[in-house]
């Protein structure tokens, strides 16, 4: 099969298939299962099948009717395997969590529906039709999250809608300016009008509203923490896969990888980022429900991911990118992990558990594994992600917000030792005795393979890094043209 | 022979690491034995390599990363120091951990570690450092988790102390990366100075904290009490001193070239100096053999850093020397310990007394031990501290506040000295407050490797060219030394009437003491209930002045902080956003009111308002 048949098949399978799915679950839920993870895993091969070529250098172009339609460098294809990885993960664990509520067709409907339209916006040549798949991801989630249907559920996923309706309204102004300034909703013919001349800060500014709104970012981030009503798969879903992935990816897909933005970004970007994980990670100090606790975590990473793709060196945005790898398999082993304490204990109060670690011993290792990850401890993925964006940082010369961040990398080392020993050390204070047990042997198997990918991701970091690297230099080469013009050195 | 058996040391112990991992725990003698013969083998290897050079450079990671070890005289040392004291801790755990759980899972961590520290000393490039460095943080959670159902918390406060200060050494490595345009660290010579000095700050601070100097010290003594007490002689006893001492060398002579005239040295020489006294001081008051011992690792690295921090020659040999010294004797001590531990069934020095006749083995060590740490001639660690006064006097003379250093390093010695005697009074003479017969000398695999240390206090002191002319003066270089060697005896007999006055003062203030208070545990009573410093000590002993627990309180405060702005934003949308909108559509629900006329008149000034806009437009 030629590449962009490949290509178009990542995007398609998935999105179209979604469609299916309820149809068929009316009939055999087994094959409704069996047939959303292979959708999802279709997108996963294909985007392996697809690395061996952009990481040679070489971009693909799907053409339809002499539209431009998906375009495939090793940035998109990097993004596109990270989301279905973890993304086909999650869908395994479903099979074991799910089954215990009513609705299950929707659910795997919403569900690859989001990672088809993840595709589609990884790959996406045009705006209008990134814009589409962004809304189209905002109803998913909308669904997803008011799922177990209690007016009180509903009305915070009506708050999640609303927030990223309203963020992506105002960056689809930005677009109708960007159109204005070039003529064209087409990335490439942009960049070429543009001809390495930076945008206006007018349609920077609407952009980054929505995509600040997405990925979550202190002031836009509140409904964040509240969707953790959702059922636990979904919560992993935003947080690790998909949902605040869309605003960091189309950020160095707009701002990196298509064009450039005026060098004061490089400062006020980092700056917002630097807030949003100091602000994040000390809410995530005091907060007791263990859901919201780490979505506070994700805010707060996903501020390091910004700083490194925003900081302007080259250091910072390999950091960026592979920070993005290494927080959606950790991040999406943790989440999946409270899904399993949280459906064998009934609550998500962390204060109420406690000594846990006797009979969960796999959750538990594999919570800590994650949770290592995340702090940036070696050998663990993490590390490596967390050292280049602080480098980056430091590269930069803006000390300040340097020092922010590493404040806020301080703090995540405290909260993720405190809720690991709430959760898991010390005398249960849970009333029922004996404690729970391991979640279902699906669950249990998906939660201690993110935990192994997060230390296998440290340990064979030639792999990544590789993978990052060609990505930046691809970046790289579309910046380089605009250093010369503004006399600016990354 | 291969370069590439560079890479033995560190994946031989990481390997075996894994495989004592399968063994099952009923299995813990034989996984003893098995991790004993790894440790000797180790030992075996490191020896061969001993005077040659090496370099080994292997492709890692994109971004131009390099895994380049290097072979030089100084990591051999520090190699060999490791081996030597893995494998003697490895042996003595063989009878004392018997029968504990989880004996899997030390010797794993035990033998992660050594692998790591091997790592961490052999890197030549700044990342490959700080990965192995940095990884040492899940050995130690490992390590002390396992020591009992409650040792978590002590756990967490190592790795939280420890995980902040590497976080400061990723930044610091980050920054000499960017300044000195390489990570290959036989490459960097960077003058301090400005922006270098900031480096040079975060990367001491990674260094101090993995050997214990204050602040980064109070999980030491936590540690004492929670964890399986051969951690204590491996990690702060001995490796973390070698790992923390041997990277302050580092970036003090090679990375930054530290000059007796930056302020930086006398930064680190007041380190040293507050250091020394304030973990001495807290040490004296101490009632629990392994807490006390505890202390004195973290009084220990003040000498050590006060002599580096002197940035003179004679300094810098003594503050290595001191190094060895202390691994050596501390672990020793920490071993006898152990050896009490097991077989008196406390470490309650009120539960502990007339030991010596029943562990007279075990006794002698500790006195010698004992007088070594207390800087007692000939044993080893009076000739080191000797050359770290000649040090703290020279660098006194260069920043004029002539023999402040020295005194505060002299009266260490002396609170050293007499909390040595309250410990070994307490413990081994006076009466018996056990069943003695019950009591027994420790079983051989325990005293053979104290024994051995022991003979290694003397013979390092006695002939104290071995280690100052072959292992230590090299890492210096001739272009330091001028043909200088500090073996012998020491060159200032000043200096060493001074100490043994000091010594005799301590002897005879224990005497007083013990008089006074009756017995040898209360022997220091009289400082620690001295008007001015009890409560002060009180205070400390509440843990008020624990910077842990200080920086968790600060910690907090951001949290709070951030809470409340969170909260606000929050308010924003659920409260004031829903309330805005109420407002909005009530105050245009409130204009319909039905009648024909305004709806009307509405239409009409809305038209008029468009004609006015098309004819001003034209």
């Amino acid at each position: 099969m030629n590449l962009n048949g490949i290509l178009t098949l990542a995007v398609v399978v998935p999105f179209v298939g979604a469609f299916i799915l309820p149809v068929i679950g009316r009939w055999s839920e087994r094959l409704r299962n069996g047939l959303s993870l292979i959708f999802v895993l279709v997108s996963l091969v294909a985007a392996v099948a697809l690395i061996p070529t952009v990481t040679a250098g070489r971009t693909l172009l799907v053409q339809w009717a002499g539209f431009n339609l998906f375009y495939a460098d090793t940035l998109a294809v990097f993004m596109a395997f990270v989301s279905s990885l973890v993304g086909a993960i999650i869908v395994l664990y479903s099979f074991g969590y799910i089954r215990h509520y009513s609705w299950r067709n929707e659910y795997y409907f919403m569900v690859v529906l989001f990672l088809g339209s993840m595709m589609g916006i990884v790959f996406s040549r045009n705006l209008l039709i990134l814009y589409l798949f962004w809304e189209i991801t905002a109803i998913a989630c909308w669904r997803l999250i008011g799922f177990f249907r209690e007016k009180s559920y509903v009305l915070k996923a009506d708050k999640a809608f609303l927030v990223t309706v309203f963020g992506a309204l105002v960056m689809l102004l930005g677009f109708i300016t960007i159109y204005h300034q070039t003529g064209s909703f087409d990335l490439g013919q942009i960049q070429e009008t543009l001809q390495g001349q930076p945008i206006s800060n007018l349609a920077v500014t609407l952009i980054l509203f929505g995509i600040l709104s997405k990925s979550a970012t202190v002031p836009l981030h509140t409904w964040l923490p509240d969707a953790g009503v959702a059922p636990s798969p979904v919560t992993a879903l935003l947080h690790a896969a998909v949902l605040v992935k869309i605003g960091v990816y189309v950020y160095a897909r707009l701002f990196l990888a298509s064009w450039t933005i005026e060098p004061v970004w490089h400062t006020i970007i980092p700056a917002i980022a630097a807030v949003s994980a100091l602000v994040a990670a000390g809410a995530a100090l005091l907060e007791t429900d263990l859901k919201r606790l780490i979505a506070y975590s994700t805010i707060s990473q996903i501020g390091f991911i910004f700083l490194g793709l925003a900081i302007g060196n080259e250091i910072g945005i390999a950091g960026g990118l592979l920070y993005i790898l290494m927080h959606g398999i950790a991040k999406g082993g943790l989440f999946l992990c409270a899904g399993i304490i949280e459906q064998n204990t009934h609550t998500k109060d962390i204060t109420k558990m406690g000594g846990l670690i006797a009979t969960m011993p796999v959750t538990a290792v594999s919570f800590l594994l994650c949770a290592f990850s995340v702090m940036g401890i070696p050998p663990f993925g993490g590390f490596f992600s967390k050292y280049m964006v602080m480098t980056g940082a430091v590269t930069s010369g803006q000390i300040a917000i340097a020092l922010t961040f590493l404040v806020g990398a301080f703090l995540t080392i405290i909260y993720l030792f405190r809720v690991f020993t709430l959760v898991f050390f010390g005398e249960s204070k849970l009333a029922v005795r004996p404690l729970p047990a391991e979640g279902s042997p699906v669950m249990v198997f998906s939660v201690a393979l993110l935990g192994a990918l997060s230390i296998l991701s440290g340990l064979f970091i030639n792999f990544p890094s590789h993978f990052v690297q060609s990505a930046v230099q691809q970046i790289i080469w579309v910046q380089s043209a605009v250093n010369q013009i503004l006399g600016f050195i990354p | 022979m291969n370069v590439r058996f560079l890479l033995v040391p560190i994946l031989l112990p990481i390997v075996a690491g894994v495989l004592a991992l399968l063994f099952r725990n009923r299995q813990g003698k034989a996984c003893a034995w098995f991790c004993t013969a790894v440790t000797a083998t180790q030992l075996a290897i490191t020896a061969s390599f001993f005077g040659q050079e090496w370099n080994l450079i292997l492709p890692w990671g994109a971004f131009g990363w390099q895994f380049a070890l290097k072979l030089t005289p100084f990591s051999n040392f520090i190699l060999l120091a490791a081996a030597v004291f893995g494998f003697l801790i490895c042996l003595y755990s063989a009878a004392f951990m018997n029968g504990k759980r989880f004996l899997n899972q030390y010797y794993g961590y035990f033998l992660f570690t050594l692998g790591l520290v091997n790592g961490a000393v052999l890197a030549d490039n700044l990342i490959v450092l700080l990965f192995f460095w940095e990884s040492l943080l899940l050995t130690l959670f490992g390590m002390i988790v396992i020591g009992h159902p409650g040792a978590f918390k002590t756990a967490v406060k190592a790795c939280i102390i420890s995980g902040v200060a590497d976080l400061c050494l990723l930044v610091g490595i980050g920054m000499t990366i960017y300044l000195a345009g390489t990570m290959t660290i036989s490459q960097i010579h960077l003058p301090v100075g400005g922006l270098n000095s900031v480096a040079f700050i975060f990367l001491m601070i990674g260094a101090m904290a993995k050997a214990g100097a204050m602040p980064f010290h109070s999980w030491i003594p936590d540690a004492a009490v929670d964890a399986p007490l051969p951690f204590m002689a491996l990690l702060p006893g001995a490796l973390d001193k070698l790992l923390g001492i041997y990277f302050l060398t580092r970036i003090s002579l090679d990375i930054f070239v530290l000059t007796p005239l930056s302020w930086l040295s006398p930064l680190l020489m007041i380190i040293g100096s507050i250091t020394i006294l304030l973990a001495v001081m807290m040490a004296l008051i101490q009632k629990d053999y392994k807490r006390l011992l505890s202390f004195h690792a973290i009084s220990q690295v003040g000498y050590m850093i006060l002599g580096i921090g002197t940035a003179v020659p004679v300094g810098i040999v003594g503050g290595l020397f001191h190094m060895i010294n202390n691994v050596i004797y501390k672990s020793g001590l920490f071993l006898t310990g152990g050896a009490v531990e097991k077989q008196a069934g406390a470490t309650d020095l009120a539960k502990l007394g007339g030991l010596g006749t029943r562990m007279p083995v075990t006794f002698l060590c500790f006195i010698i031990l004992a007088a070594s740490i207390s800087g007692v001639p000939p044993f080893n660690g009076f000739f080191s501290k000797e050359l770290v006064y000649d040090g703290a006097l020279e660098a006194g003379r260069t920043w004029h506040v002539g023999w402040t250093f020295y005194a505060a390093a002299l009266l260490g010695s002396f609170f050293t000295a007499a909390s040595f005697l309250k410990l070994g009074h307490a413990a081994f003479l006076g009466k018996p407050n056990t069943d003695p017969a019950k009591v027994r000398e420790a079983p051989m695999t325990m005293l053979i490797p104290m024994i051995i240390i022991t003979a290694l206090c003397i013979l390092f002191g006695v002939w104290n060219a071995l280690p100052l002319e072959r292992l230590i003066q090299p890492i210096l270089g001739e272009h330091r030394l001028e043909g200088h060697t500090f073996a012998g005896w020491p060159a200032s007999m000043t200096l060493v009437i001074l100490t043994v006055v000091v010594l005799v003062g301590a002897f005879l203030n224990h005497l007083w003491g013990a008089k006074r208070s009756g017995s040898g545990l209360g022997a220091a009573d009289h400082i620690h209930y001295a008007p001015g410093l009890h409560p002060l000590y009180d205070r400390a002993e509440r843990r008020l002045f624990d910077p842990y627990e200080i920086g968790l309180k600060i910690t907090n405060g951001i949290a709070r902080i951030a809470w409340g702005i969170d909260r606000g934003i929050d308010y924003l949308y659920d409260t004031a956003a829903v309330k805005i909108t109420y407002a909005l559509t009530n105050g245009i629900r409130k204009a319909h009111t039905g009648s024909l006329f305004a709806y009307l008149s509405w239409s009409l000034a809305g038209l008029i308002l468009i004609i006015a806009l098309i004819l001003g437009g034209i």
